[in-house]
């Protein structure tokens, strides 16, 4: 009994992130702050995926983040396929990261996620203005860009909290 | 510099292919599954818009759903600030209520204090001689005195004996006095002895207080018939009361003739004091 409430325990805390994830794509919770602050915009998704892919990647999963990036599309009305390649990159430069490196910070983080950003938003500016008739502001983009990154350490910081709580296989 | 490029080569092939124990897909298969997405979708062909149109009703569906609990958020926070709300607006109307009703309380009170004090002084019959008004301080009703407090005491001329009057019925004589109030002695109270006269025959008798409403009249004529309903005045023959100060009617109880006072002696609000002259021996 004791380990079947260990082993539930572990589950739902591990899934908690993708839970998130998932939940941030389909419903229509944004972070863009217009009414508070005109340029305040964020991508929460794309802190939670370069997180947990730098730390764990078995809490979310490639194939997870792929259909997190078609549903957050269909949501949001983009082309399919185009979250999906943007979160994608991200989880790349993650995995790079993680391959690369062996001494974890926040300061470490907080730099390789500003490769990971610049990545995600020229691969979205990219496939958008090249292959779409969608018109997108490139400053409303380095806007949330910028923010995302901003606001990073802070998002780490709970992360990092969670984790412990956390009951995680060792990451291969 | 060969050597780091290979590290990063490495590094990138790792990160795309390697799939890992719980990974079921690679990131460059995934790449490739997502870029078709794209361009299939760009390029609108029929059984992905078909597909898509599928795809975007499960998940705006899904979507309504799971922003619903959000959604009830604003109006939650609506509904919690108008509660609030009301439970302040709710206290401030009750103490705003309160206070009316203090108010109204007050304005009922200084109406009926003013109606009373109209009575006293549009009054047909006037008592003649000097007066003062005075305002009860204490009625408490006490099963052995049946006496009343008055704010008004030596410095305003009362002496002991003198007569206190409602309007203009006679409701008892002063007791006690003291430099700001006084203490008057009721007609019914069992100390209360009063000189009277009454009916055609001006039979004169003694209004005695017995400690309840209806004061009795003593040391009656012989042979005298009581009768209902004559009016009781003061005789003056103690040398204390004006005569002719109305008190009450008389009231046959069996054999016993009872006075019903004209002013009921537990309403008592303001009385007026006759500032007469007392002699210290007819007291």
């Amino acid at each position: 009994m004791a380990i079947l409430y260990k082993n539930l325990r572990a589950n739902i805390t591990n899934l908690f992130p993708l839970i998130i994830l998932y939940y941030l794509s389909i419903s229509e919770i944004d972070t863009h702050f217009s009414n508070m602050f005109e340029i305040l915009s964020f991508n929460l998704q794309i802190i939670i995926v370069y997180y947990w892919m730098l730390r764990n990647s078995s809490v979310l999963g490639n194939g997870h983040v792929f259909f997190a990036g078609i549903i957050n599309d269909v949501v949001m009305g983009l082309p399919l396929g185009i979250s999906s390649i943007s979160y994608l990159t991200v989880s790349l430069v993650a995995s790079y990261v993680r391959q690369v490196t062996v001494n974890i910070s926040l300061f470490t983080d907080w730099f390789t996620f500003l490769l990971a950003i610049f990545f995600s938003s020229l691969v979205h500016v990219v496939l958008i203005s090249n292959f779409s008739s969608l018109q997108i502001s490139f400053i409303d983009v380095s806007y949330n860009a910028f923010f995302t990154f901003l606001f990073y350490p802070f998002i780490w910081i709970i992360f990092n909290f969670y984790k412990q709580i956390m009951v995680l296989k060792t990451d291969d | 510099m060969s050597s780091s490029r290979d590290d990063f080569s490495i590094a990138i092939r790792s990160a795309l292919l390697k799939k890992g124990a719980r990974q079921k897909f690679s990131l460059v298969f995934l790449f490739i599954v997502a870029l078709i997405i794209f361009l299939l979708d760009v390029y609108q062909f029929k059984f992905v818009k078909l597909t898509r149109t599928l795809i975007n009703d499960g998940i705006y569906r899904l979507s309504n759903i799971s922003t619903a609990p959000i959604k009830l958020l604003p109006s939650i926070n609506n509904k919690i600030k108008e509660t609030i709300f009301a439970i302040n607006e709710n206290k401030e109307l009750k103490v705003e209520l309160e206070t009316l009703k203090n108010k109204e309380f007050q304005v009922e009170f200084l109406k009926n204090q003013n109606d009373s004090l109209r009575r006293i002084l549009d009054s047909d019959i006037k008592i003649k001689g000097k007066s003062t008004l005075a305002k009860v301080l204490l009625d408490k009703d006490s099963p052995y005195l049946k006496s009343i407090v008055i704010n008004r005491g030596s410095k305003s001329g009362i002496n002991k004996g003198m007569p206190v009057v409602d309007g203009n019925y006679l409701i008892g004589k002063i007791v006690e006095v003291n430099y700001l109030s006084s203490r008057v002695l009721l007609l019914n109270d069992l100390n209360s002895r009063i000189p009277i006269t009454f009916g055609e025959e001006s039979t004169q008798a003694i209004l005695t207080g017995k400690s309840e409403n209806k004061p009795v009249l003593e040391y009656l004529p012989e042979l005298y018939t009581p009768r209902n309903d004559l009016t009781v005045f003061t005789s003056g023959k103690d040398g204390v009361f004006i005569p002719g100060i109305p008190i009450g009617k008389t009231e046959l109880d069996g054999e016993i003739l009872k006075v019903k006072l004209f002013s009921d002696p537990n309403q008592l609000s303001f009385v007026t004091v006759q500032l007469i002259k007392i002699r210290e021996d007819n007291f």
